[in-house]
């Protein structure tokens, strides 16, 4: 059985590449630094799920990137993970307002390898290798 | 004066006693109506029907104005005269006080008593010489009353049935009134008038009061403001700092529990990005620490005399020849005259004009060239640095001073930058009473323009003048004079 793909959103190249490590033993992994590259990757193929920062070019692209997914019927099932160093559930509650992220999980950078591999497993299911 | 500053007080106070005295009022009709009931049958003889009539009058005009009164309250109108009615009434009540007299035994009456009594009734409500006048007036009739009546002009009419005129009780009485009616309004209006200037004073003290409470409150929601707006700095500088931490942490992880081998050329790599984040972790911090020192320190500046600006920026050409050359940005110098500043610090200038230049440097566009230019105008020393670079977005124009804000545009043409740059500059600028600003015109370059006061004295500086004590920066000073 084929592995699960995920796609790895977050202009920290640094901090994608140690995921990636993370990830690729037991899921195929790709990445994208911002929306649009996102976008792109999205296009070529629908991944398994999502990991999204929110700070990337701006202060809340993973926010817009994020209500995107949601609004195209396309990419709205696909499970999303929100990944982020500053805590921004706190700081943009006000901004985002009624379009409030709809993600699966929230988590916050530093995230604990742990935790991370069981959010994803939650979603998208123990891989069968 | 001060009474007609508070005349919002008081007139809705007289207003009160108005309608209070009114319903008094009634009170003397009921007991006029007693009298002239009770009257035949206490041995009143022939009294009874001019007693009726005046109740009534009384009745009359009381309800005429009580109602009045009434209804100016409900229309929400103010009486523009209320102290003309309440004179009015006060005249009218002391005539039928005077006609009851009359009907009662003339100045052998027992009702003379209430003469005082409405006396000191209007002198509460009337304070001033209008009562004396008043007093004056009762006075007067009364003396007119006996005459007339000693004289046999009007008819005596004696309060019990068959009572005569006693000229020297009715003059002895008359005496007694008198002294009693300007006795009462003088001792009540002194009370009144005490009362009354007590009450403007309290008014006074009151407003006062609410003035300072108003500016302590004012005071007390800019301190807050300013409390909130330090933890907010606060939480953002640490969230800033927990980014790059975090990266750190993982990367670190990823190597320490052998997820990928240190040794392998991948692991290799992940030291290098850990490395690489930790060098921007540090520059954050370093700016973090300037832009407090500069905050907190500038008492403590080194304010030096006669600052040198042409020198400085030609100086700062010189250490960022290699940076320029490296990115292919062709720095060109256009100064027109010669800007020396009063006062200066100038580690915090080199500084601010460092990070200007070198944002220049870094968000122009290859080829391209930067021009640094620098003329005196009215007093002051304009400097542009004028880049024709990737621009700034409007919406970042007039947040772009503000810490660790970033156009997405910067960010991605160069990745590295803390955000605190331009916070530096403006806090730098602002030190020495000058001013900064930003243009972008459709995005095509940007153009920082910096207003040094030439003649700008700072109060620290001013301090260190008088103190004899500016020696110390001399170093300094012959550095860039």
């Amino acid at each position: 059985m084929e592995r699960k793909s995920i796609l790895l959103v977050d202009d920290d190249e640094v901090f994608v590449e140690a995921m990636i490590a993370i990830l690729e033993s037991r899921f195929r992994v790709r990445s994208a630094k911002n929306g649009t590259e996102a976008f792109r990757e999205i296009d070529e193929e629908r991944p398994d799920l999502i990991v999204l920062d929110v700070m990337m070019d701006y202060m809340s692209e993973g926010f817009d990137v994020a209500r995107k997914l949601r609004e195209d019927p396309e990419t709205k099932s696909i499970p999303l993970i929100m990944l982020t160093g500053v805590d921004e559930r706190y700081d943009y509650r006000e901004e985002v307002d009624e379009s409030w992220v709809p993600c699966d999980r929230f988590l916050e950078k530093p995230v604990e390898l742990g935790t991370l591999l069981a959010e994803v497993e939650a979603l998208i299911g123990r891989p069968h290798s | 004066m001060t009474a007609n500053r508070f005349s919002y007080i008081f007139g809705p106070e007289l207003y009160g006693r108005l309608l209070w005295f009114g319903r008094l009022r009634w009170l003397a009709v009921c007991g006029l109506a007693l009298g002239a009931l009770l009257g035949p049958w206490l041995g009143f003889g022939g009294v009874w029907p001019s007693l009726v009539v005046i109740a009534s009058v009384v009745a009359l005009y009381n309800l005429f104005f009580q109602g009045l009164l009434h209804h100016s309250r409900q229309a929400g109108r103010s009486f523009t005269n209320l102290r003309a009615v309440a004179m009015f009434l006060m005249v009218m009540d002391l005539a039928a006080l005077m006609v009851t007299t009359h009907f009662t035994g003339g100045l052998q009456s027992p009702l003379l008593p209430f003469f005082a009594f409405h006396m000191a009734l209007g002198t509460v409500m009337l304070a001033g010489r209008s009562m004396y006048l008043l007093a004056g007036g009762v006075s007067l009739g009364a003396l007119a009353l006996l005459l007339l009546e000693a004289r046999g002009r009007i008819e005596f009419h004696p309060m019990i049935a068959g009572g005569t005129l006693d000229v020297s009780t009715g003059s002895l009485n008359l005496l007694t009134l008198v002294a009693a009616l300007f006795g009462i309004v003088y001792l009540t209006d002194s009370v009144a008038s005490r009362l009354k200037s007590r009450s403007i004073e309290l008014l006074e003290a009151t407003e006062a009061l609410s003035d300072r409470t108003e500016t302590l409150q004012r005071l007390l929601s800019e301190l807050e403001d300013l409390e909130r707006r330090k933890s907010h700095y606060m939480r953002i500088s640490a969230h800033q700092l927990r980014s790059p931490l975090g990266t750190i942490k993982t990367t670190l992880r990823v190597l320490v529990e052998r997820i990928v081998d240190p040794s392998t050329k991948r692991g290799r790599k992940l030291l290098d990005g850990a490395l690489e984040v930790t060098d921007s972790l540090l520059a954050i911090v370093n700016d973090l620490l300037d832009l407090a020192k500069i905050r907190e320190g500038r008492d403590r500046a080194p304010w030096s005399r006669g600052v040198n600006l042409n020198q400085l920026l030609a100086d700062l050409f010189d250490s960022l020849a290699t940076e320029a050359a490296e990115r292919q940005v062709k720095m060109i110098p256009d100064f027109e005259g010669v800007a020396v500043l009063d006062w200066g610090v100038p580690p915090a200038l080199v500084h601010a004009f460092e990070n200007l230049i070198y944002n220049g440097i870094k968000y122009s566009l290859a080829e391209r060239p930067l021009t640094v230019e620098l003329r005196t105008v009215d007093e002051s020393a304009v400097i542009k640095i004028i880049d024709q670079g990737i621009g700034i977005p409007e919406a970042f124009l007039d947040r772009v001073f503000l810490e660790f804000v970033r156009a997405p545009n910067a960010k991605q043409h160069a990745a590295e930058g803390t955000g605190l740059g331009l916070a530096i500059v403006k806090e730098v600028v602002e030190a020495h009473g000058g001013t900064v600003s930003v243009e972008s015109p459709g995005q095509e370059g940007s153009t920082f323009t910096v207003r040094l006061p030439l003649r700008h004295t700072p109060s620290e500086a001013q301090r260190l003048l008088r103190a004899g004590n500016d020696r110390g920066y001399g170093a300094e000073t012959h550095r860039w004079a």
